[in-house]
């Protein structure tokens, strides 16, 4: 029993490199959490409230659209907005702006949908279940925020 | 590269780990065998470090496909933890076998991460290592 630690190398594994390398990491895996923990949020409503009476099965639509949001905003680097990346990929940099603009507009489209779907769907109408209206929002909002931090929690800077 | 006993030591917590898993399908008052399913994103976990691992070897401080590889790990695990929350909310499972579903969630997930640390660092990680 001596040894049986011995293998397990606590000293000089990657916690002794300082934060500026670690912040990518941990945006990723906050970005993870909160885009996933979004999804798994709706997947419960679905299963509790299965009627189209009570949730509406378009309203998925509106999480569907905020993860290809999602996708479109994370596709293209920040190098590749302001042209200073070493290829130009597909589009160029102009192609890159657009297609950023228009990732964002969906985001932002889908978030507002999510609100309205709560109150004009769930909270007006005076629904006897609002859970569902509920989860739409906080799915919405809880994919927009991954979707930001994992833009904007990265650097990209190659050298610290 | 650390030895038998880390690798040892890894076994048995993946073992507890799985155990926590099987009682809490197969207990007398639970019975019921489908948090069996979280098998599937255990398998799945390891696989997107792997992959980003073998594509490529850059170890400067920003990688993308790193961070995309982290980001799919912690979905993989936050579905693990979520299925049997779902379940026991809908009532298929009980909430005493969520718990003890979760428990072993996480001290494998904890295994595996020790695999990582324990033999996966370094800059010269290759598959000659196997």
């Amino acid at each position: 029993m001596s040894g049986f630690l011995d293998g397990i190398r606590c000293g000089d594994c990657e916690c002794n490199v300082d934060w500026g390398e670690r912040r990518n990491t941990i945006a990723s895996i906050a970005a993870g959490v909160l885009f996933f923990t979004g999804w798994w949020i709706i997947i419960d409503a679905a299963v509790k409230y299965p009627d189209q009476g009570q949730f509406h099965h378009a309203y998925h639509t509106c999480g569907v659209i905020a993860t290809v949001a999602f996708l479109m905003i994370n596709a293209v680097s920040n190098g590749q907005v302001r042209g200073d990346s070493y290829s130009e990929g597909c589009l160029g940099q102009t192609g890159a702006r657009v297609w950023l603009f228009i990732g964002f507009m969906l985001a932002f489209g889908s978030l507002i949908a999510s609100m309205w779907i709560l109150f004009g769907g769930f909270v007006v109408p005076q629904k006897p279940a609002v859970y569902p209206g509920i989860a739409v929002f906080f799915q919405n909002a809880f994919i927009f925020f991954g979707g930001l931090v994992f833009k904007f929690g990265r650097t990209e800077d190659l050298w610290q | 590269m650390a030895g038998i006993k880390a690798l040892v030591g890894l076994s048995f917590s993946g073992a507890i780990g799985l155990t926590f898993l099987l009682l809490g399908c197969a207990l007398e008052q639970y019975g019921v065998y489908w948090p069996l399913f979280v098998l599937i994103f255990y398998v799945l976990s390891p696989i997107p470090t792997f992959i980003s691992r073998r594509l490529s070897d850059d170890d400067s401080s920003s990688n993308a496909c790193r961070e995309l590889a982290y980001f799919l790990t912690t979905g993989i695990v936050v579905s693990s933890f979520g299925l049997p929350i779902v379940l026991a909310r809908n009532n298929t499972i009980r909430w005493g076998a969520c718990g003890l579903v979760m428990t072993g969630n996480a001290v494998i997930f904890l295994t595996i991460l020790g695999f990582f640390v324990v033999f996966g660092g370094g800059d010269d990680f290759s598959w000659e290592q196997w």
